[in-house]
């Protein structure tokens, strides 16, 4: 008989390229720490929490990597947060943050241990760098991320960020290209508590750092500031954990009207924060405004005077338990989402509610 | 110096509502205009040619149609302006549109200067400079809101951290724009008739660009869309403001909310 068939079928067998599955070889989740002035930052805490989690339904490690000068005891720091691995990468070229080099030795490691989820926090640092990364590694990054879940039959990772100004969510993920990158929208993810039992060693990053010309000078001042810019003063309470918060509008009308909404605010113990409207008017600095752009709150209580409430600045306060509004127009948006909408003169309801406070 | 900036046409999103309770977005003017960070852009790009001379040069990815966006940058004061347009290029997700814009610049030799918007307004992800940076092989600002470029440097103020830090970078540089920091001029009469008569638009495909298909497949899909909750309907109060003023401040104590 014949087989020479079998010889041919034998050979075509071998030619062929080994199926190269996606995600072959890669493992583990890891989070790009960020430090300043000692200290981790909140978002980066965050960020550990959601790779905790994610890990530990994918069945992986969780790395923290961390660059910068003499950071190794913040790394190692990370361990607390959840981490069962970090990387640290020290030298004084590292001070500053500079995006080139950044990416090149986050490129080397991430080419070198092949992470399957590498999660950023939308900080100004990760948002500069993650998509450079990503670009080098050619891989897909899911932007500003509120939700991230596991699609636990493909094993990919599925992140949702809002489009439209917050009034769609969209949940993307990435299929083909490893590793999955994400970036994390800060405060809206809850940080885990530190687990004091939780130690180990930090392992250091063997960097060959060349001599860098093109890189960015940088200069931290006060006196840094945009033509027309106002001065940037570090809030007395960080507002995302404000328990009541006093916010005005526009519909205050002059610095009059938004002297009672600051009465208010310290009768009630709260803080103070306004819309767009309010930071235009020069009655409160950029960092106290609520919404797209600005802050995210989660109060227990939210106070709204004179402030219509478009999409921008509802999104910033969804998380809030309960919203008052009061708005002299009864057709104002905000009056559709608060749990007590007001219909008045906030000018006039706030005198009238801080004497009712005082009795 | 040579300043190219690449900008997009996006569907206008005045023209659309989203409706929570039906789940779905009405689309009740398909209208593309020029995108407001893309036009921050050309705005800072021409504030830097009102200092010292420069050639501004408007770069977009895009269907046919945002060759209006291009002729709109025109009139605005560009020199130039390239639509890169392709089939191919439909379904191209963020990292292939750096690709295609790198591929453009490169073809147009270099620039000193890349100035983009820092997020777009529709799906705000904020990629396109720092991958565009990464596939040129430039240095990179983001977010910034003053610029000045003199001797070969690029000083500009940027957000960064609580505050705003100073940087400098020696060019080339591809810097993205705060959309607030640079409200865009309008543009001269005489420049939007010429816009539309006098200059051309550029067309370049895939062949120009020396771009294939691999190049160009989208690494992120789409699994779903979803709707925020529909807002709740809460409690309205109104009537005389001592009366009201004490209902409120009854009911937020009856909830604990206040002492």
């Amino acid at each position: 008989m014949d087989f020479s068939y079998l010889d041919d079928w034998m050979e075509e067998e071998a030619g062929l390229e080994p199926v190269d599955e996606a995600g072959e070889g890669y493992r583990n989740v890891w989070v790009a720490a960020e430090a300043a002035q000692g200290i981790l930052l909140p978002a980066t805490l965050q960020t550990m929490g959601q790779a905790r989690d994610l890990a530990d339904q994918i069945g992986v490690y969780v790395y923290g990597v961390l660059l910068g000068e003499e950071v190794r005891d913040l790394g190692e720091s990370l361990f607390a947060y959840g981490a069962d691995k970090v990387l640290v990468a020290e030298d004084p070229a590292l001070a500053e943050y500079q995006p080139e080099v950044y990416a090149r030795i986050y490129g080397d490691l991430v080419e070198q241990h092949r992470p399957e989820i590498l999660l950023v926090p939308a900080t100004c640092l990760g948002n500069d760098l993650a998509p450079r990364l990503a670009q080098r590694l050619n891989t897909g990054l899911i932007s500003h991320c509120i939700r991230l879940e596991v699609d636990l039959s493909e094993r990919l990772l599925l992140g949702t960020f809002p489009v439209l100004g917050g009034e769609v969510y969209h949940t993307a993920a990435c299929p083909q290209a490893r590793p999955q990158m994400a970036t994390l929208e800060p405060d809206r993810f809850r940080a885990p508590y530190p687990d004091a039992y939780r130690s180990g060693t930090a392992t250091m990053v063997d960097l060959s750092l060349t001599e860098n010309s093109s890189g960015l000078t940088w200069t931290m001042s006060e006196a840094a500031l945009p033509e027309g810019g106002r001065a940037f003063v570090s809030p007395a309470v960080d507002m995302s954990q404000a328990r009541v918060v006093v916010s005005a509008g526009r519909g205050m009308g002059d610095a009059d009207g938004f002297a009672l909404v600051k009465q208010l605010a310290q009768a009630l113990d709260g803080e103070i924060a306004g819309s767009r409207g309010a930071y235009d008017e020069g009655w409160i600095a950029e960092e106290q405004i609520v919404g797209v752009g600005g802050a995210f709150i989660a109060p227990d209580l939210y106070i709204a005077c004179g402030i219509s409430g478009d999409v921008y600045h509802y999104f910033g306060l969804q998380e809030a338990k309960f919203v008052v509004a009061i708005n002299s127009d009864e057709k104002a948006p905000i009056m559709k989402l608060a749990n007590i909408a007001v219909v008045g003169d906030a000018c006039q309801v706030i005198p009238a509610m801080l004497e009712a406070l005082r009795q | 110096m040579k300043i190219i900036v690449p900008i997009k046409q996006i569907l206008d999103p005045r023209g659309i509502t989203v409706r929570r309770d039906k789940e779905r977005i009405f689309v009740n003017r398909e209208e593309y205009v020029l995108e407001p960070g893309s036009k921050a852009a050309i705005e800072a790009a021409l504030r830097l040619k009102d200092a010292e001379p420069a050639e501004v040069v408007a770069l977009s990815v895009g269907k046919p149609q945002a060759e209006d966006a291009l002729r709109e940058a025109l009139a605005m004061g560009c020199d130039g302006a390239y639509l890169l347009s392709d089939r191919a290029f439909e379904d191209a997700c963020v990292s292939a549109v750096a690709k295609i814009l790198a591929a453009a610049i490169d073809k147009l030799g270099g620039a000193d200067l890349v100035v983009a918007g820092r997020e777009s307004g529709d799906t705000g992800a904020g990629q396109i400079g720092p991958r565009l940076a990464e596939a040129l092989g430039y240095t990179q600002v983001t977010d910034a809101y003053a610029l000045a470029a003199e001797d070969g440097m690029l000083q500009a103020i940027r957000r960064w951290g609580n505050g705003y830090a100073t940087v400098q970078a020696s060019l080339p540089v591809v810097v993205t724009v705060a959309a607030r920091a640079f409200p865009a001029r309008y543009p001269h009469g005489a420049r939007i008739m010429n816009a539309y008569r006098e200059w051309d638009v550029i067309i370049w495909d895939a062949t120009h660009l020396g771009l294939d298909d691999a190049d160009l497949s989208p690494l992120i899909t789409l699994r779903r869309e979803s709707f925020p909750a529909p807002l709740p309907v809460g409690e309205r109060v109104r009537g005389e403001p001592t009366s009201v003023a004490e209902e409120v401040v009854m009911s937020l104590r009856l909830q604990r909310l206040i002492d």
